[in-house]
């Protein structure tokens, strides 16, 4: 058997798991696929196109669905929601009247980008979204409601102080949040997949070391991924990176 | 003909109704096999004449399904769809299919159910031999595999029937080395396709491929067998193992008042499956009343005593429907039963309970926080038998059981996915968040195994989106830089030119950018030269294909020719041998040429390498010259596929980036092998890990298939 993992490099000072993991397979397919996967399903079309050339494997999505994907999700990172809801409609004219809780939540994103743009001016804008947009929707279900007056809170209170509950609003994460959402939301119409499978991974990867060492396995301090290249691998104490050159 | 397995073998091919609703490829291999086992006896037909047969049933094949087909068209089409499905877990069916037929009219000890009793246990695809061949040569080399269905797509179950399918294979190259002892290149080139050439398990790739799949970590102790019969030697001598080693019967006298006569499995239920369940049906003629206690003990108790009577025993009695937990004195759990009834025992190892249904109904948890992995000795199915002429039928998962025990695990497991899913990733690498982290390893990877372009193509793509959310104009967004590494570029189109089926530039590239990698790395060299091989092979192949295309093509337009009256009495054979298809022939017999003169320099070559896996590896290829075209041969194409490409692509980057000292895995692998190795630990004592697996993430991704 062809012998090709990194049992060659091993140390006496490395803890029995450090080598069981040295020994497994981790066959390129698998990871080769997980990016692919990975590419395509988070949006983006020119790493993917770039992937599937260099590795030789077929594309899993249609080029143009992912381009139309992440046209919304660039759309919605840079607060330009009237634009993602268009592309949107045009992808998938039924995705917004199926999912209340996804067209609020582009539409409550739309009202915190016209708060953002009229800081300390013209309020007019914003009332009038809220208004005419927002307060129809708000009118028959609790939890929109609230969401709109938090957000309508904005408009009150200056910026530079708010309450972290309102403050976060302004963020940037919720831009990040909301295409997530509306990303999964085409996936799953479109591929009935709402995440990635490294997704699945990584979180199984933190499952399976919480839960094995609150049922006391046998573990290493720190199980180092080796993102940042090899000295920073596994080190006994835990304490600062051997240096072994 | 005394085979054992005649009966229910033969109802395979011979019965219309139900190898006619399988696709055919499936039913042909199963009908075949069958009439192959049992003889070519009358009763099975090859699957061919299904439609025939249904039509016009013949006296002996109706008489056949008159007598069974009604009871056994549920069971067994379930039973065999899901053995096509099963491999997923996702196969949806409605447990509905499962119900017995026991309502049919019959009386239970009837004769109509000799097919259940005395058969072989479902083969789960690809389990069954597909060439008929050797077990015609041998007809015991090959024991079925049991496959219950709710353990499949299990670890556990994945490593018994590797387990298995190394042992078959490894009886079978033991044929395959006499039939064929001496047998060289010459032989090689004349050999017949269907002769044992073709290697065992040859649909799932190379053999070194399906080795490599297996973890070694996940190989390490040999994994303990499911439990399969009962054990003729760990009874009471009054009772009797009949038939095939599922039933149990009572033969002796009536023990006394606080004795029963008790057996147990030929294994224990093993930790490792997370959840262990079986059913016993009982058999007895008599409806008078019957003393039958179900349960499962350790080897150290006494088989005098029914389960639960004693330590490290547990047990459900028939008589008073009382659950006994290692003591004398039961507690009333759940109804009584006796002739006719089906209890099932489900222990929970991971939960630490154990359950009994009747009839396919769950009675509820009987015994609870019992430690099962902590008993002395292992745990074994048993049966306590009192009143002579108690019998009773065990299915150990060789059939589809009547509790809907693949709905159970179905929930064991969404519990953990659930928890799965909810798991904080900050810890993992802070301060990344999941996002960040995920985007760093799939970059890093990238730029480790020399993906350039695309992780040139990903950076701006990031890039591209900080910048989008950065709400501060005054702050500048670093770009990620990627290195023009050289040294990506080169692995990088090293891999380019494997992967485009030029070896022998790619060997070219390797002998120069690093002069040392193919003499410290034997393996690799060789399986590049044996690659150049295929790719000559796949070439010659290749053109083949398109003479024969073209062929065709002119075949057609001969034919419309001749129906336009301009009739020219000619062959089209003979018409291309003459024109410019000269020159294609002329190509492929130099191809040709070339590919046996290269085969005789490999051969010579590694003629003398004493190991095992060279000569065989060696043997499976050259192989291929036996056929006219091996592409459409679906037994040795997959030896040509382009999937072959990629391994020794990535044999040879791993050699290369091992030989600059730099780690052979990127931290995505590592991830994989990290979570592999911890879910193995977690599996140990049937705990959490026994219900998910790293594969099942990957099946999640659909399939991409090579270019």
């Amino acid at each position: 058997m062809p012998q090709t993992s990194s049992t060659s490099t091993a140390t006496p000072l490395k803890h029995a798991f450090e080598a069981r993991v040295s020994d497994v397979k981790s066959p390129k397919s698998d990871i080769n696929a997980l990016i692919l996967d990975y590419l395509t399903m988070e949006g983006y079309p020119k790493a993917a196109a770039k992937f599937s050339k260099e590795a030789n494997l077929q594309p899993q999505q249609k080029d143009n669905l992912i381009v139309a994907r992440q046209e919304i999700k660039q759309a919605i990172l840079e607060g330009r929601i009237e634009a993602a809801i268009t592309s949107l409609n045009e992808v998938d004219p039924e995705i917004l009247d199926k999912d209340p809780q996804l067209h609020f939540a582009l539409l409550r994103l739309q009202l915190v980008e016209l708060i953002r743009q009229c800081n300390g001016g013209d309020i007019n804008p914003a009332l009038d979204f809220a208004t005419k947009k927002l307060a129809p929707k708000a009118a028959v279900n609790k939890e929109f409601l609230s969401d709109l007056e938090k957000t309508m809170a904005l408009l009150i209170f200056p910026h530079d102080n708010l309450a972290p509950e309102l403050g976060a609003l302004l963020q940037s994460d919720l831009r990040q949040i909301t295409a997530t959402k509306v990303n999964e939301a085409i996936l799953v119409r479109q591929a009935r997949r709402r995440e990635a499978a490294i997704r699945q991974l990584v979180k199984m990867r933190a499952w399976a070391e919480t839960s094995a060492r609150s049922k006391k396995k046998d573990l290493p301090d720190r199980i180092d991924l080796g993102l940042y290249g090899e000295d920073n691998e596994y080190n006994e104490n835990g304490h600062e990176p051997m240096i072994t050159t | 003909m005394t085979n054992p397995f005649q009966h229910g073998s033969s109802s395979f091919g011979g019965d219309p109704i139900s190898s006619s609703s399988l696709p055919t490829p499936v039913g042909q291999r199963r009908s075949s096999y069958a009439s192959v086992v049992s003889g070519a006896s009358s009763l099975s037909r090859p699957s061919r004449h299904n439609f025939h047969h249904l039509l016009n049933p013949s006296p002996d094949n109706d008489m056949y399904s008159n007598l069974y087909s009604t009871q056994r068209n549920s069971r067994f089409d379930a039973g065999m769809t899901q053995g096509r499905n099963g491999a997923s877990g996702e196969d949806g069916l409605p447990s509905v299919a499962w119900q017995p037929r026991l309502g049919s009219g019959l009386p239970y000890w009837s004769r109509a159910f000799e097919p259940y009793i005395c058969k072989d246990p479902l083969f789960p695809n690809g389990v069954v031999p597909d060439d008929g061949f050797s077990s015609l040569l041998n007809p015991t080399a090959s024991p079925a595999f049991l496959s219950p269905s709710y353990l499949r797509g299990s670890v556990y179950l994945q490593r018994l029937e590797d387990a298995h399918k190394a042992r078959v294979a490894a009886e079978r190259e033991g044929h395959a080395a006499k039939a064929q002892a001496g047998a060289g290149l010459a032989t090689g080139a004349n050999a017949h396709p269907q002769t044992s050439k073709i290697p065992a398990g040859s649909h799932r790739g190379v053999q070194y491929e399906v080795v490599e799949k297996t973890p070694s970590v996940e190989d390490g102790a040999a994994v303990s067998p499911l439990p399969s019969r009962w054990n003729r030697d760990d009874k009471d001598p009054s009772l009797d193992v009949i038939g095939d080693g599922y039933e149990a019967k009572h033969i002796g006298r009536s023990p006394g008042d606080h004795e029963a006569c008790a057996i147990r499995a030929d294994h224990h239920m093993p930790a490792l499956c997370g959840v262990y369940y079986f059913e016993v049906l009982i058999m007895n003629r008599k409806r008078e009343d019957t003393t039958i206690g179900i349960g499962f003990s350790s080897r150290t108790v006494s088989l005098q005593r029914a389960p639960g009577w004693e330590p490290d025993s547990w047990g459900y009695h028939g008589d008073d429907g009382h659950c006994f937990a290692a003591q004398n004195v039961g507690r009333p759990y759940g109804p009584k039963f006796g002739p006719g009834d089906t209890i099932g025992c489900l222990i929970n190892f991971r939960l630490g309970h154990a359950l009994f249904t009747k009839n396919g109904d769950d009675l509820g948890i009987a015994f609870r926080d019992v430690n099962f992995k902590d008993v002395k000795g292992k745990l074994y199915p048993t049966v306590g038998l009192k009143k002579p002429g108690d019998h009773v039928l065990v299915n150990f998962g060789q059939q589809p059981f009547l509790f809907d025990i693949d709905g159970y695990m179905k929930k064991q497991q969404k519990m953990i996915s659930e928890s799965i899913r909810t798991a904080d990733t900050t810890k993992l690498a802070p301060p990344l968040n999941e996002t960040e982290l995920i985007q760093q390893l799939v970059l890093q990877f990238l730029q480790h195994d020399g993906y350039v372009e695309t992780a040139r193509a990903f950076a701006e793509e990031i890039h591209a989106e900080k910048q989008a959310l950065n709400l501060d104009a005054s702050r500048e967004i670093e770009g990620i830089n990627i290195k023009d590494d050289e040294d990506a570029n080169n692995r990088q189109r090293i891999r380019r030119a494997i992967l485009n089926g030029d070896i022998d530039r790619a060997l070219k590239y390797t002998k120069s950018y690093y002069p040392n990698v193919l003499s410290e790395n034997e393996q690799v060299y060789f399986r590049l030269r044996c690659r150049k091989f295929i790719e000559m092979i796949r070439k010659e192949a290749e053109l083949n294909l398109l003479i024969e295309k073209k062929n065709a093509a002119r075949a057609r337009q001969g034919e419309d020719d001749e129906e336009m009256g301009e009739a020219d009495a000619h062959n089209p054979w003979e018409d291309q041998m003459e024109t410019e298809d000269g020159t294609d022939s002329a190509v492929l017999s130099k191809l040709s040429h070339e590919a046996l003169e290269y085969g005789m320099e490999l051969r010579s070559e590694f003629n003398n390498d004493p190991r095992r896996e060279v000569s065989k590896h060696l043997d499976e290829i050259f192989a291929l010259i036996a056929y006219p075209n091996p592409l459409k041969v679906k037994e040795v194409a997959h030896l040509l596929d382009g999937t072959g490409r990629v391994a020794v692509a990535e044999e040879l980057n791993s050699a290369i980036l091992m030989s600059l000292g730099k780690s052979s895995r990127a931290a995505l692998e590592n991830v994989y092998a990290q979570t592999l190795v911890l879910l193995e630990d977690l599996r140990q004592d049937g705990g959490d890990g026994a219900f998910v697996t790293v594969q099942n993430v990957i099946n999640d991704i659909p399939k991409p298939t090579m270019l």
